[in-house]
């Protein structure tokens, strides 16, 4: 029991690193119809500014403050000056510019290999977070639970504000009926490139928040985006709510396989995968999509 | 859509079905014979070093043509195929060196095995299209690289190596000569083109570039679109397993990171490059990519910021290729 308990908040801790980057994608995709591939980049790019907020200030909290920054400038120069005017010229559908944003995750990690080489890096827990705590018998590290606790506050804060907001209605309007949006006297472009902005922030939130468990390092982005890849088409690509359900799912099916079933810890996902894609290929939360 | 705008489309398909561009079927046989001549008479010429390039350049190109038979004729952009030019690699690896049959034994059910495997792929991948279609593709080649990596008895992430060559000692040759092996990717990579082109004219062929141009109008016609889409699937496995083989004899050995979804990219970026929906495209698109890649070696280590800069760039400004800019240059002038 105490072995399940552990690996359910190992999974959860996973669950929610994964999904305050399935988040963004999902954003991004749901608004602006845009795969971005790239959104790893920004993962590593938040880690990496990070670590240097966390150098030149001691502090683990203005790395964490600090850090989403970049991403954040990065992903709103990236949808405001390039994607944007390409979608405009019509030469590019959506398929070229998500196979414009792969180019930029290897730019990005070669840029980072260029600065930093190929060692690892780790930025300290904070002292507020060491140590552990004990409850339910089993004794936990206060850092993961603050993993956990930064993702549920993520996901409520959202919720919060796309179904309750003046913001939230605007988006969720600008996803229905673009154009009327824009008769509306609003400017979706900007509207558009902060939304971009943002999504990618919150993937350098993920970053800097993943640093103390997690080694920072050029290729860190490659490896976690795939399994955010596999959670937003498990949840319905642009379907928000479904990429929080599909983090659990997937984050879960990881962990547990690996403590469970060493052999099939590399399958497990994909085979939740393929199941879901042979059952659902919308994805469990997605509408029915329309054909063709 | 009035009955005009229909007719109109049905002569567009048509002209599709036969050559994007009527005009310039004369002036691509032309390339063609030439390019024809200049390659088979290479090694009379030209140093060891470019006879390499040449091969690495044939070998990418058969590669980038199974992937251009999805993207380019089927309209279905994926972003896993290396995980077919593993497969291919691994196969005879396994084959050869596990259980040890021949090569001419091993090479075929390698073939035969990828297809298989291709088509269940297929069969799941292709019940999404677009942007999912991409990130399904992905993820299953992210799944063989893993398995690639973790698998004991492949060896790992250090790979196999001692692949044999063709032993073409009956003939008198051998195929550890670089000129021989050479003219033996040569041929097989001229046999893929030749079954691709036979693919793409075929009525099979019409069919898929039919589903790229109008999926929904060829589902009313009567064609079982899935069924298509998951045989072109399982050609561009097989066609990107050949190049695997090739690369594995070339190398003498195969390891993971040939399944990695950067080689799938630098697949799709040759396709791309050379123009997509032209037969030949694939082949241009790789002697640019091979070229540019050594030169790239040459004066930086940075290879991923450069590819990755490049990657954007072509995707940015250069989406209709050097053949298809040709094309279009082509019916300006007549």
């Amino acid at each position: 029991m105490q072995l399940f308990l552990l690996q359910f908040l190992n999974g959860f801790q996973l669950s929610m690193l994964v999904f305050l980057l399935a988040v963004g994608l999902t954003l991004i995709f749901g608004l602006m119809n845009i795969l971005n591939l790239a959104h790893g980049a920004f993962f590593t790019m938040g880690a990496y500014f990070g670590l240097i907020i966390a150098k030149a200030t001691g502090s683990f909290w203005a790395a964490l403050l600090i850090g989403p920054l970049l991403p954040f400038a990065a992903g709103f120069v990236l949808q405001f000056y390039v994607l944007q005017p390409l979608a405009e010229r019509g030469r590019s559908t959506h398929l070229d510019l998500a196979l414009l944003t792969f180019g930029l995750l290897f730019a990005t990690a070669g840029a980072v290999e260029y600065l930093y080489g190929s060692s690892f890096y780790s930025i300290a827990t904070p002292d507020l977070l060491k140590g552990r705590i004990a409850f339910l018998g089993i004794e936990y590290p206060t850092y993961r639970l603050f993993i956990i606790a930064a993702g549920i506050s993520v996901a409520a804060a959202l919720s919060l504000v796309i179904d309750r907001t003046l913001i939230g209605a605007t988006l969720r309007a600008g996803v229905d009926n673009r154009e009327m949006v824009t008769a509306l006297g609003i400017n979706i472009n900007v509207l558009f490139a902060l939304v971009f902005g943002f999504g990618s922030a919150l993937a350098g939130f993920a970053g800097v928040v993943a640093a103390p468990v997690m080694s920072i390092y050029s290729n860190m982005g490659i490896g976690i985006v795939v399994t955010t890849f596999v959670v937003v088409v498990v949840g319905g690509l642009g379907n928000l709510k479904g990429s929080f359900y599909a983090s659990l799912i997937v984050g879960m099916t990881d962990t547990f396989s690996q403590a469970f079933f060493p052999e099939a810890e590399l399958f497990a996902v994909y085979a939740l995968l393929i199941a879901v894609m042979i059952i659902r290929p919308q994805g469990l939360f997605g509408a029915v999509g329309r054909l063709a | 859509m009035s009955a005009e705008s229909l007719c109109h489309k049905d002569r567009e398909f048509q002209s599709l079905k036969l050559s994007t561009f009527p005009d310039s079927r004369r002036a691509s046989a032309a390339l063609f014979v030439l390019t024809g001549a200049v390659v088979c008479a290479l090694p009379s010429f030209a140093s060891g070093y470019a006879m390499t390039l040449a091969v690495e350049v044939m070998i990418a190109g058969v590669f980038a043509s199974g992937i251009n038979l999805l993207i380019g004729y089927t309209g279905l952009v994926s972003l896993g195929q290396a995980m077919f030019l593993g497969l291919g690699g691994y196969g005879i690896a396994v084959g050869t060196a596990l259980l040890g049959w021949p090569l001419w034994v091993s090479a075929p059910i390698t073939l035969v095995v990828v297809a298989m495997i291709a088509a269940a792929i297929g069969a799941i991948c292709t019940r999404t299209r677009g942007v999912e279609f991409l990130l399904i593709t992905l993820a299953f080649s992210q799944m063989f690289y893993g398995a690639a990596i973790k698998l004991r008895w492949t060896n790992g992430s250090d790979g196999m190596s001692g692949i044999p060559r063709p032993d073409l000692s009956q003939l008198g040759l051998s195929a550890h000569s670089p000129v021989v092996f050479y003219y033996y990717i040569l041929t097989v990579s001229a046999l893929a083109l030749l079954l691709l082109w036979r693919i793409v004219n075929s009525p099979f062929g019409s069919v898929l570039i039919g589903i790229r141009e109008n999926e929904r109008r060829v589902m009313s016609m009567g064609y079982a679109v899935a069924n298509y889409k998951i045989g072109a699937f399982a050609l561009s496995a097989v066609i990107c397993a050949v190049a695997g083989i090739l690369q594995a004899q070339y190398t003498y050995f195969v390891n993971p990171d040939s399944m990695s979804w950067q080689v799938s990219g630098e697949g799709v970026l040759m396709v791309i490059i050379g123009g997509t929906n032209v037969i030949l495209g694939p082949f241009v698109g790789a002697a640019v990519f091979v070229v540019v890649k050594q030169a790239l070696s040459l004066i930086t280590d940075e290879y991923n910021l450069f590819f990755g800069i490049f990657f954007m760039l072509v995707v940015a400004f250069f989406r209709g290729g050097i053949l298809g800019t040709l094309r279009t240059l082509i019916g300006k002038w007549r």
